[in-house]
């Protein structure tokens, strides 16, 4: 069924998307609005519509943007479109967060009343007012016992200039002065421009895949219209595609007979892959192409790897396909086939970032059911030999004979951290701690002050993000970019259990660091593998040097003190559950380790 | 009815629950002992009725919660009923386990005149301060009178539990409980690891931090302590927990052990017979409504009072045979009797995880029996884990 709407003013259509920090309550205002605007139902109301994914709504995040247009009746009796993009709200996906800014004229910014600002906020808002957009800050949460709602206001003011009175005050769970919203949407945010008699610029700000419709790309219209039976092209990838369909989210997907300038909306392109139909690209007509695409285009590159292998070698074909459906929706995840000595067959995976590493992890084991073994997550180094090569390698394991080596380079990262100002020294110390080094400071608001630093990507993917919010109580915020590659002493720290070099547990640390590493390595391990039937070393070392090590005595006793006619089935029920944690873990050698101990590295406490 | 069963009657009330514990009892509802009673001789001609015949039993043990808290009248009429309802196989094991604290004089004697034969009395420890941290309601002193007035009553066949194991017990303290232990001279004793059970006070102690985890590598230096002064004192080894004097091994316990076939009645007794596994209903009040309102007959091995009669198939019972068989650490698991059972030979039907298990040094041959080596005693899991 095609859907005609009425052939809307651009006057009265309005782009806008919501930034917030994780757990500010981005998605409950969103399922307001769409309550509000009567888009969706009570009935229809599942909690958190945008976020459709079960592990976004576990973790409090979105991970994929979305959008939903409503209708919406303003007080001046109009009619208005209001097209909400929704923003993936974590630092990981920092480039789809600008594609979908770029995408809008406004924004929304929601500040918990007890939490005020955050890094990933401040980070957001400088992407929105790069795009130039209309900024509406909303204090949210107000009903909580905890909501400071003047102060909060304050910090936005200093930061936005914003009369302080002026901000919205609202909670999106209450429901409280939600039409107040609505309104300044209708009444600050511009509406669209573009020039609907240029030839057709679409920008791609999200995608997902259908299994009948392939590709869908969630697009702005920025100049010209969108027919369905127009022959498209994709100006950075060359593609070319006829529509399968074209259409808006009300929520769901309802085809129309066309998108003019200034709408959002779908087109279902029939491609098999999202790596033809990249976020940021510019959709255009093949018949009449515009001259320039559109500009911010990025091909965003992987920046974490780990190696990911089935606990079962027999799930390895299965693992396989897994990877490749969830390929289908995420371009940004790369994975090839990688053999450990340790785990065999696997494959090495690319993430944009930690976080996205979490995700593809659980996202295979809770809708794949794969008992799967993630090694610890390493950076991509460049490796210059002494014949003048440079190689690239993301596994420690990969690292070619320190003979040959020259040197050795690795990602560097600028972040930024955004703290209240009692933290100032904490943050200072934990940053240094991992190579940091310190550019500079602002004070955005009196209390509150971003620090920026220069860090090794290595130094920041282990643990660090959970350092610093335990020792600001959570208070801090992080945000970060790639700035660029640099030599440093780099080793390999390599792990043996039993007298055998465990592949998948070597990391490469700075020699510095190697002998506190590997030190508090060994004794993790010591904690997360269990006791064998005999006893067990576990060694570290740097090259043939063992520069620590423990034991891990035999076990004694293990066995049911009790066990009369009564108990048998329960008895049998716990010999079973405790027969199925055994096969959880890897046989390595004799040695049976847990799927924890490929991750130890990652919870080594800095003492 | 050519097999003989074991019989199993649970007595499902204590004055109070011990800290560890988490059987099926109860604190508090003496009052519906007289009723219990009644309804457990029911229980027994239903199964009477069941079977068509009067089950041939060789063994009888009443367990708990603390079957000592039976009047004597009460236990009278049941192993009335029992006598009435089974074909006795002489010589019959009758058992009664006690708590010291509920004993006295006349009831010993009493209980021995009415045909128990075997007393099992929970000891535990000989320390005070062991006995109240586990909650039990009885001293040492109760023991030592309850051993020499069931001496006096005539038994000749006594058992004592103790419990090790417990946390910040040390090793000395352990040998001085087993050693007053033996110095009462019983014929059959049982050591018990103490064991955090989910839902007990004591686990709720150790997950709120108030009371520290028990030492798993100390509780195996007192096992091999007491298998040691066992030893010494002349009793064998026979099960992973129980040792005896010569030809004093708990026949009805060997019948659980053997996977031999057993009825239990009672509340939430389980049972095991005719290829089923029969478990009754929990709570006592909800037993003895059953019975008391129950009239039409059941099917062999089911009573009114059974939740659930759970089929055993051939694989499970194999595996069963083994998981319970190992336990018994002298005779093990006989290959002729395995064979004869199940028409298929041991060593060839579970091969690798024996070879396996052979070579980690935990299971060996010995007298065309396969068995725990005593360090496999200690590591019983890791083996049963194998069968399952």
């Amino acid at each position: 069924m095609v859907y005609f709407p009425p052939l809307m003013n651009r006057e009265r259509i309005r782009n806008f998307s919501i930034i917030a920090h994780i757990d500010h309550g981005k998605s409950t205002l969103a399922d307001r609005l769409l309550q509000a605007t009567g888009t969706i139902s009570e009935r229809e109301m599942t909690e958190q519509v945008l976020d459709s994914m079960d592990l976004e709504r576990e973790k409090g995040v979105t991970i994929k943007a979305s959008a939903v247009r409503m209708q919406y009746t303003h007080n001046d009796g109009q009619v208005y479109e209001l097209n909400l993009i929704d923003t993936p709200g974590h630092v990981d996906f920092g480039y789809e967060v600008s594609r979908a800014m770029y995408a809008c004229e406004g924004a929304l910014l929601v500040v918990d009343a007890s939490q005020g600002i955050e890094a990933q906020t401040l980070a957001n808002l400088y992407m929105a007012l790069e795009a130039d957009l209309e900024i509406i800050p909303v204090i949210n949460k107000i009903d909580l016992p905890a909501a400071r709602p003047d102060e909060v206001a304050a910090e936005i003011s200093d930061l936005l200039g914003t009369p302080p009175e002026e901000i919205l005050r609202i909670s999106a769970k209450s429901g409280e002065n939600i039409a107040a919203v609505l309104q300044a949407v209708v009444e600050r945010i511009p509406p669209p421009q573009g020039d609907p008699d240029a030839p057709l610029r679409a920008l791609i700000f999200d995608s997902h895949y259908d299994a009948y419709k392939g590709v869908v790309a969630y697009v702005r219209v920025f100049d010209g219209a969108i027919a369905p039976n127009d022959m498209l092209q994709l100006m950075a990838t060359q593609a070319r595609l006829q529509p399968v369909e074209i259409g808006i989210f009300a929520p769901e997907m309802r085809p129309t007979d066309r998108l003019i300038t200034g709408e959002v909306g779908y087109i279902a392109t029939g491609l098999k892959s999202v790596g033809e139909c990249r976020v940021g690209d510019t959709i255009t007509l093949a018949s009449r192409p515009a001259p320039q695409p559109l500009p911010g285009y990025r091909h965003p590159k992987p920046m974490v790897f780990a190696g990911v292998y089935p606990v079962d070698g027999e799930d390895y074909e299965d693992l396989r396909d897994a990877l490749a459906k969830l390929q289908l929706n995420d371009a940004s995840l790369v994975y090839e086939p990688e053999t450990s000595q340790a785990l065999n067959f696997g494959f090495r995976c690319g993430f944009l970032g930690l976080f996205h590493m979490e995700i593809i992890q659980e996202r295979l084991e809770r809708e794949y059911g794969l008992d799967i073994i993630t090694t610890a997550p390493s950076v991509e180094y460049e490796v210059l030999l002494r014949n003048g090569e440079v190689v690239r390698i993301d596994s420690p394991a990969q690292l070619p004979d320190p003979a040959e080596i020259e040197e050795i380079r690795e990602p560097w990262m600028k972040i930024q951290i955004f703290t209240p100002t009692e933290y100032y020294g904490v943050v200072m110390e934990l940053v240094t701690g991992r190579r940091g080094v310190f550019i500079g400071q602002e004070y955005p608001t009196p209390n509150r002050v971003q620090l920026d630093f220069e860090m090794p990507l290595s130094e920041l993917i282990v643990d660090f993000f959970d350092a610093l919010k335990s020792r600001t109580r959570g208070y801090a915020s992080l945000d970060y970019q790639f700035a660029e590659y640099r030599p440093d002493d780099l080793v390999r720290l390599d792990i043996l259990v039993n007298k055998e070099p465990v592949d998948a547990l070597a990391t490469i640390v700075h020699r510095d660091d190697a002998y506190r590493k590997g030190q508090a390595l060994v004794s993790k391990l010591k904690e997360l593998i269990p006791r064998q039937l005999f006893a067990v070393p576990i060694q570290a070392s740097v090259g043939s040097r063992v520069i620590s090590r423990a034991n891990i005595k035999a076990l004694r006793k293990d066995v049911l003190a009790k066990c009369y006619g009564g108990d048998v089935t329960r008895k049998r029920k716990l010999l079973e559950k405790q027969k199925k944690g055994k096969k959880r873990m890897k046989a390595i050698g004799n040695v049976e380790i847990p799927q924890e101990a490929f991750l130890a590295v990652l919870r080594l406490r800095d003492e | 009815m050519d097999t003989s069963y074991s019989l199993y009657l649970h007595i499902p009330f204590c004055r109070h629950r011990c800290a560890y514990c988490d059987f099926n009892t109860y604190a508090g509802l003496e009052a519906l002992i007289p009723a219990y009673a009644q309804a457990l001789c029911r229980e027994m001609a239903f199964l009477r009725q069941a079977a068509g015949e009067r089950p041939p039993i060789h063994t009888l043990f009443l367990g708990g919660g603390t079957p000592s808290l039976l009047p004597i009248t009460a236990l009278e009429t049941i192993l009335q009923a029992a006598h009435t309802h089974f074909s006795w196989h002489a010589p019959l094991e009758i058992t009664l386990e006690a708590n010291p604290g509920t004993l006295d004089r006349d009831y010993l004697r009493a209980a021995y005149a009415v045909g128990v034969n075997r007393l099992s009395l929970g000891m535990q420890s000989a320390q005070p301060e062991e006995l109240r941290f586990l909650e039990r309601q009885h001293d040492f002193g109760d023991v030592i009178q309850a051993v020499e007035w069931a001496r006096r009553a005539g038994f000749e066949n006594l058992s004592l539990d103790l419990i090790y194991g417990l946390p910040e017990q040390s090793l000395a303290r352990w040998e001085q409980s087993l050693s007053r232990a033996l110095d009462l001279q019983p014929e059959h004793i049982s050591l018990y690891a103490l064991t955090l059970e989910h839902g007990t006070p004591l686990s709720h102690w150790v997950d709120r931090g108030l009371v520290p985890l028990p030492d798993a590598d100390r509780a195996a230096e007192m096992y091999e302590l007491a298998c040691e002064r066992l030893d010494k004192a002349g009793f064998e080894q026979y099960e992973i927990s129980n040792w005896a004097r010569p030809g004093h091994a708990c026949r009805h316990n060997l019948q659980y052990w053997r996977n031999l076939p057993y009825l239990g009645l009672g509340a939430g007794a389980h049972g095991f017979a005719a290829g089923y596994r029969t478990v009754a209903v929990r709570a006592s009040t909800a037993y003895i409504e059953r019975l008391q309102n129950a009239g039409a007959p059941s099917v062999f091995p089911r009573t009114p009072a059974t939740a659930e009669a759970i089929p055993v198939d051939r694989a499970t019972e194999m595996s069963e045979t083994l998981i319970m068989g190992l336990r018994l650490t002298q005779e093990g698991v006989s290959l002729q009797r395995f064979e004869q059972r199940f028409g298929q030979r041991l060593e060839e039907h579970y091969s690798a995880p024996i070879r396996r298990l052979r070579r980690a040094g935990l299971l060996e041959w010995h007298a065309e029996a396969l068995r725990l080596t005593p360090r496999g005693r200690l590591l019983g899991n890791r083996v049963f884990m194998e069968f399952v």
